[in-house]
């Protein structure tokens, strides 16, 4: 039995869980609203942004990605190890000969997959949408970046938020973990990023700046939502911050690898 | 007779926060078991007893390979493959069905497992479709024993099962046992009441602060420690230990009371 049979198998009882009825219908609000509101030729985004093709509305709705499925990441994950340890299942678990590194990625595989699939699928409406008011849409290959963008920044919140769970002594203090990074990687990572800049002795009077944009972009290889908005900047012409393809690449790969053995290596020393 | 495991010089301890350090990571060895020797027999039901915090549950974890300590004949992982292990008091919880949770445990074992013909074993036939959530006490506790008896384990290690199931299950529990150990199947149960195991164990060994004190069948145990037939856990600990039972009070579960030294090891 490989790790993705037990991973599909707990990837059906999460998506049967109660939360469920609460995630699905937060991320239909945010990816298939953001979609139609985005793809309205009439739009005027206060950033400043163009909308110009199909791609550009993908790019542009990641904001609104950024927030809901990381956070339905944190709430599909929070208790992956914590409840069956408060429980005692995960005695039983554990005492299972399946191997503890198999276990660890059946787990992430499982509880990634709860959160990908439904964000996958409202992609595919999202898509629809866009074709409607557009009567365009977007490459395959411009599709496939963003589609492994969007698979890979909810493994790093997957991986980050069981791991918290694995250390967790109780729920409350799992959900405080994941929900910290949560907020420090989407909504403080821009304070932190002028404080960087500060010290760095960048002027953050004024964030266009081709200085601060470097910076930003620096900065941003140490969070997943930044190094998110790198890989979906791929495709995009006329954006330059400083930072190359292969940055983008070997930082993916290092949040994808780092906290997965992290996990995995506490599930192998673990003692319930 | 044929023994399928051996524990030579088993012993464990437990990490907890040392509080006498100002660093909040500090930790130290905590409580644990001591030097266990031991053999499992192969169809027999061995008894473990003593009071609470004796260290039967660790050492049944140990047993069962969730710590990696040394002193057994077989690696952690093979001990894992043989073994089915019932924790005590497993709160299940969800809206997982019965049979689905079952499921996920026979994938864990990594075997093909009629998961039908255990949930009739177990007697769930008729909530094998409920959701964990809606199970009583005593429904529980018959999962968590179905989930020991995936892939047909040669050694049973069960805590407490008897808690929560009321006398009519516990006589059924107690026949499944009978007939499994009958078939050859060594089973190890844990309980702090030696009327639970009367009938049941075929040995008993008795603990008391991580140590093993005295082990054999109950009728040797007793002659051992100069005590009759209607003797309980009580009376075994304050002969074996030398304390007069007049002398007992709740702080029998103080660790100072009774340390290693007076029963003849040393505490580390």
């Amino acid at each position: 039995m490989s790790a993705f049979t037990l991973g599909w198998h707990i990837m059906k009882e999460r998506l049967s869980a109660g939360r469920m009825l609460v995630i699905w219908p937060l991320l239909a609000i945010f990816i298939i609203f953001s979609s139609w509101g985005l793809s309205d030729p009439k739009a005027d985004l206060l950033s400043g942004l163009t909308i110009d093709s199909a791609y550009d509305v993908m790019f542009a709705s990641t904001a609104f990605i950024g927030l809901s499925a990381t956070m339905g990441a944190v709430l599909i994950s929070f208790d992956g190890i914590s409840r069956d340890r408060l429980s005692g299942v995960l005695e039983i678990k554990l005492s299972q000969p399946i191997e503890r590194s198999k276990y660890a990625r059946s787990l992430l595989i499982g509880h990634w997959g709860a959160i990908f699939f439904p964000v996958l699928i409202l992609n595919l409406f999202s898509l629809a949408i866009i074709w409607h008011r557009m009567n365009e849409l977007p490459s395959v290959e411009e599709f496939f970046i963003y589609t492994l963008g969007t698979g890979l920044l909810l493994l790093w919140y997957t991986s980050i938020q069981l791991l918290a769970s694995s250390w967790a002594k109780d729920m409350g203090s799992s959900i405080a973990i994941g929900l910290g990074v949560w907020m420090t990687f989407t909504l403080l990572w821009l304070v932190l990023t002028t404080v960087v800049a500060g010290l760095s002795g960048v002027g953050v009077e004024n964030l266009n700046s081709s200085e601060y944009v470097e910076i930003g972009g620096m900065v941003d290889l140490f969070s997943p939502n930044g190094v998110y908005n790198h890989l979906l900047e791929l495709p995009l012409t006329g954006v330059d911050r400083g930072i190359s393809p292969l940055a983008s690449t070997i930082a993916a790969i290092v949040w994808s690898v780092l906290p997965l053995q992290l996990f995995i290596r506490r599930i192998e020393r673990m003692h319930p | 007779m044929e023994t399928s495991l051996t524990l030579n010089d088993v012993s464990w301890r437990h990490t907890v926060r040392d509080y006498s350090s100002w660093k909040p990571w500090a930790k130290k060895d905590g409580p644990g078991i001591h030097s266990i020797n031991l053999e499992i027999h192969k169809g027999q039901i061995l008894g473990l007893i003593g009071p609470n915090g004796a260290g039967k549950s660790t050492l049944m974890k140990a047993i069962c390979g969730l710590y990696d300590c040394k002193g057994f004949d077989k690696t952690c992982t093979s001990r894992r493959i043989g073994i089915g292990y019932m924790p005590e008091q497993v709160r299940w919880e969800g809206r997982i069905s019965v049979r689905n949770t079952l499921k996920t445990i026979s994938l864990m074992r990594e075997e093909t497992v009629d998961v039908g013909s255990i949930i009739q074993i177990v007697g769930l036939s008729s909530k094998s479709d409920h959701h964990l959530d809606n199970l009583s006490q005593g429904m529980r506790q018959r999962l968590s024993l179905a989930c020991a008896l995936i892939g047909n384990p040669k050694i049973l290690v069960l805590d407490e099962p008897l808690n929560g199931l009321d006398p009519l299950a516990q006589r059924a529990f107690s026949n499944l046992l009978e007939s499994l150990a009958s078939k050859g199947v060594s089973i190890i149960i844990s309980s702090h009441q030696v009327a639970d195991l009367e009938m049941l164990a075929d040995r008993v060994a008795l603990l008391h602060h991580g140590q093993l004190l005295i082990e054999g069948t109950l009728s040797t145990v007793r002659e051992n420690l100069g005590l009759d037939d209607n003797s309980g856990i009580l009376e075994m600990i304050c002969s074996a230990t030398g304390i007069d039972p007049g002398d007992v009070s709740l702080e029998l579960s103080n660790d100072d009371l009774l340390p290693f030294k007076q029963l003849g090891g040393e505490e580390e």
